[in-house]
């Protein structure tokens, strides 16, 4: 018995005591101890911690909010960059706004920009959104441009590719808004400004040839100044109103155009958008459809002067065609499309568009529609779609490829 | 007596015939690793990039992706307490009362009049930061106004859970601001979108308030997060150690509890499990200064994506997965990812999105990859599983009724789903490898140990148990002289006479055989040191077969 318990005596101190005697001169006798080298041997070559250059730069642009700072501030001077005017090509220039002047109820923003196609504006606004709290909204706005080369192919649904021309439109408008915003996706707002469009010689086409090859152009030979009124009512409930997936668009306006100087080219204009958003899916899927309508009626006796008839052609609405393709004063367009979620940032999109010009709203015919049909990819986020790429097929204009920033509708 | 002082001298001049360490220390398994021990004030304070993080772990693998047991762990496989973690629920009695207070010193916060020193500079939840009476810095976030109490809620349940857990969280208190009472520091300042910084006026606290959700009684509800003790130094990365920390040793993708931290985020679809939402802070006194490390930031976790409802992607995949996308891409849409097709039932604002039905623990991950997350092996999870086995479903209502939701119909559904989830986590990872726990050793050689699927209920019985015993050579590291099987219908026995007499360690290898779980089979390897009072166990190795997928 004795025997017994000294040998389990002997057993556990020979567990206990045999680390030390086995090991190595040096060695830890104890896991802490063993712990306690490892951190001193690291303690021994302490280094800072290292970014890379590309991880530098990042923090340095994200934390100093760089990009924001620099291309959209809230106030201060910035560049401006995009288009100014479809077909304008991307122009360049200085923009500077002013937020919370007039005792922080009115913000200011101008900007000046140019092409390299030789377009240009100036620009001014001093906009009042936030008057009553947000339900009531005011602008003053005045506007200098200069668009060099706008395209012209003729007047209504048959106008030919090969006749295509340009001309220059320069002018001003002044003018201003207000309106009522009853809740945040309907408002009220009707507008008023004074318009002085004078149209020369393109870098290509003289002016007097315009007339040549397009007898009888309303408009071509002398413009007036106008006033131009507005009415509109919209009610806008997409979601996100940026990169919609939900909801709807139901806009509509009436718009007089007044002839200040030869009581020949006034008109009234009515305007329809509506653009509905049907989602499946959880959102991730989303049929968008879109129908415009813009029907034009000049007084007894006048006319509807060429430049300002409403166009169907370009990245916004028949993609498969030329910008300005098609010119009268009467358009419909329809467009729709499935819209599928690839990932977080990026859309695909197949779409068909199809409309047509004429010179009555009783020419108008769905049997008549010029189409188009493609596929595109946009890149973005909830809040907004910054680049689109599409191709667009299946028109009588041939292939189009679509990049563009902003979304289309 | 002769043969006995032979013994003696021969135990010694066995365990002498090897030079190298040892398997098992006289203090193994160790309860406290000292990360403390080296004055750590030399660290510097490190930012990120949210863009970098993003593209680093979603275009690279940073880290180090080997298949090996977790570095940190003692040698009974447990995690031990350090500036990382304290073990709490699991290693001792916690009352609910203490879970659901979390790390809060205080039942209750009242931040009235207490003033605006600087608006948030960081994250897109709306708030700003002000001060106590002692000067101590708090920060204020808001709910969005289409999801009341949601962000706020969601904050305090992490919290209350991550801590019971054992990890290191601030202070959190629902609070009530009334905007009557809210005062700003002369010295307040903010950061303009010109990145110049001034004064901050009323306007601006006006326009943090503009989104933020508004009370029925005109407050607004926030979370006031109590700044922690020390100096911030940034926050750490889930790979790597930091350089200029003598203490930081393990390489944290290695380290237990940051990999089996994704069992806890995948239960708590803790999507922004990253290292930008955690915090290193400096503390201790001068000359003695070391970095505790705190699990931050649960605006998004259950159903709250902090400004909006979890996006249905949340946790499903990540932002940028190639297969997924290219499926969709050349499929034209017509391939669906099976979470789009989840249908989310009608549920209160403050819930979000969040549901139990489709939800799996092993498909689960967060925003973009994650090295910890992707070593996590089945002997991890098994560990984490353990502790949320422990949230029973009278400790799961009480942390949700915690985050005060004004609908009893969003305390019941975020509880139930939480239960759900919870029970889908331990039929997962409860059983992903021999769940046998607790083993012990009496003095008479009677083993008692437990299978915590069983007991957890999440196995039925049925399991067999395959027991091989042998003395173990410490010194050596290595199984010596004959072994000794036994089969029994539970994981109890009495070890073999012959085997323990003679030995200061054994080793017990452990087979259990379930017709429902293959993976029991992989062995799980015990020792045991003989001590005055019988025996201690001193070694748990589960081998863990082929890796979680």
């Amino acid at each position: 018995m004795l025997a017994r318990v000294l040998l389990s005596w002997a057993l556990v101190c020979a567990g206990a005591v045999s680390p030390l005697v086995a090991q190595e001169p040096g060695q830890p006798t104890t896991r802490a101890e063993a712990l306690a080298r490892e951190r001193e041997t690291k303690a021994a070559a302490l280094s800072p911690p290292e970014h890379s250059r590309l991880e530098r730069t990042l923090i340095w642009l994200e934390n100093d909010r760089l990009l924001e700072r620099i291309l959209n501030p809230a106030q201060g001077f910035y560049p401006k960059l995009g288009n100014i005017t479809p077909g304008s090509g991307l122009a360049f220039g200085i923009a500077f706004r002013q937020p919370a002047v007039l005792g922080g109820h009115a913000d200011f923003n101008t900007f000046a920009a140019g092409s390299l196609d030789k377009y240009w504006m100036l620009d001014a606004t001093l906009a009042f959104p936030r008057l009553a709290d947000g339900a009531v909204f005011a602008d003053v706005k005045i506007q200098r441009y200069n668009f060099p080369e706008e395209d012209f192919f003729g007047l209504g649904p048959d106008s030919r590719r090969d006749a295509e021309a340009s001309y220059r439109e320069k002018g001003t408008v002044v003018g201003g808004g207000a309106g009522v915003r009853p809740t945040d996706w309907f408002s009220l707002s009707g507008r008023v400004n004074y318009r002085t469009p004078r149209l020369s010689d393109s870098a290509e086409v003289r002016i007097g040839d315009l007339g040549l090859d397009f007898p009888g152009l309303s408009g071509l030979v002398e413009q007036p100044d106008f006033v131009r009124y507005e009415v509109s009512a919209d009610l806008n409930y997409r979601q996100p109103q940026g990169n919609p997936r939900r909801g709807g668009r139901y806009f509509i306006a009436f718009q007089r155009y007044d002839d200040q100087d030869f009581n020949r080219y006034t008109f009234n204009r009515l305007e329809a958008d509506i653009q509905q958003y049907v989602p499946f899916l959880n959102d991730r899927r989303v049929i968008a459809l879109r129908g415009f309508t813009s029907l034009s009626k000049a007084d007894e006796g006048q006319q509807v002067p060429f430049y300002l008839q409403r166009t169907l052609g370009g990245p916004d609405d028949l993609r498969g065609f030329r910008r300005f393709r098609f010119r009268d004063e009467n358009v419909l367009l329809l467009q729709a499309e499935y819209r599928w979620e690839i990932f977080t940032a990026m859309d695909g999109a197949i779409f068909y568009d199809a409309g047509m010009v004429a010179p009555t709203r009783r020419a108008l015919s769905l049997g008549d529609l010029e189409s188009d049909y493609g596929i595109g990819f946009r890149f973005g986020t909830i809040n907004g779609v910054f680049l689109r790429v599409e191709g667009a097929f299946g028109s009588s204009g041939g292939k189009h490829l679509v990049i563009r920033y902003g979304h289309v509708f | 007596m002769a043969w006995a002082a032979s013994l003696i001298v021969s135990a010694f001049l066995a365990t002498a015939a090897r030079g190298a360490a040892p398997r098992f220390y006289p203090d193994d398994p160790i309860q406290t690793d000292d990360d403390r021990a080296l004055d750590a004030s030399g660290a510097l304070s490190v930012e990120g990039s949210n863009g970098y993080d993003f593209a680093e772990h979603t275009f690279f693998k940073p880290g180090d992706q080997s298949d090996i047991r977790a570095v940190n762990v003692n040698t009974v496989g447990e995690v031990p307490d350090s500036s990382w973690f304290t073990n709490r629920i699991g290693r001792r009695a916690m009352s609910i009362d203490e879970i659901v207070r979390g790390p809060n010193q205080l039942e209750t916060l009242n931040v009235d009049g207490w003033p605006i020193v600087q608006e948030k500079s960081s994250g897109i939840t709306p708030g700003y930061r002000i001060v106590d009476p002692t000067g101590r810095l708090y920060q204020i976030k808001f709910d969005p106004p289409e999801h009341p109490e949601m962000g706020t809620g969601a904050e305090v349940i992490g919290a209350a859970i991550y801590h019971a857990f054992g990890y290191n969280v601030v202070q959190g208190y629902v609070v009530d601001i009334d905007p009557d009472q809210i005062v700003i520091s002369p010295d307040a300042t903010t950061v303009d979108m010109s990145g110049r910084e001034r004064g901050l006026e009323r306007e601006d606290v006006d326009r943090i308030l503009e989104r933020a959700a508004r009370l029925t009684n005109g407050k607004y509800r926030a979370i006031a997060s109590r700044f922690a003790d020390g100096r911030p130094l940034g926050y750490f990365k889930y790979y790597g150690t930091r350089p200029d920390d003598p203490n930081d040793i393990y390489p944290h993708e290695h380290r237990r509890e940051l990999r089996a931290s994704r069992v806890l985020a995948a239960w708590l679809n803790h999507d922004d499990s990253r290292g930008l939402n955690s915090l290193d802070m400096l503390e201790g006194s001068e000359g003695q200064q070391s970095i505790r490390h705190y699990m931050f930031d649960f605006g998004s976790i259950l159903g709250s994506g902090s400004t909006i409802a979890q996006v249905p992607r949340a946790g499903n995949e990540y932002i940028l997965e190639w297969k997924p996308a290219l499926k969709t891409l050349f499929s034209l849409g017509l391939w669906v990812r099976p979470w789009v097709k989840v249908d989310y039932p009608p549920v209160p604002p403050s819930v979000g999105r969040f549901e139990a039905d489709f939800f799996d623990p092993v498909a689960w991950r967060p925003e973009y990859p994650n090295p910890a997350f992707d070593n996590m092996r089945a002997d991890d999870a098994f560990w984490a599983a353990r502790r949320v086995a422990l949230f029973s479903d009278e400790i799961v209502r009480a942390v949700v009724a915690k985050a005060a939701y004004s609908d009893p119909a969003a305390t019941e559904y975020i509880s139930r789903t939480l239960m759900q989830r919870r029970d889908k986590v331990l039929r997962t990872w409860l059983t992903g490898v021999d769940p046998i726990v607790n083993p012990t050793l009496n003095a008479n050689g009677m083993l008692a140990s437990e299978n915590a699927a069983e007991s957890a209920g999440v196995a039925g019985a049925g399991s067999r148990y395959e027991l091989v015993w042998s003395a173990f050579d410490n010194a050596a590291d290595a199984d010596v002289g004959p072994t000794e099987k036994i089969e029994a219908n539970a994981p109890t026995s009495q070890a073999p006479a012959g085997i323990l007499s003679n030995s200061t360690f054994v080793s017990l290898t452990i087979r259990t055989t379930h017709p429902d779980f293959p993976a029991w089979r992989h062995p799980t390897k015990v020792h045991f040191r003989r001590s005055p009072d019988g025996w201690d166990t001193v070694g748990i190795d589960r081998d863990t077969g082929a890796p979680i997928p």
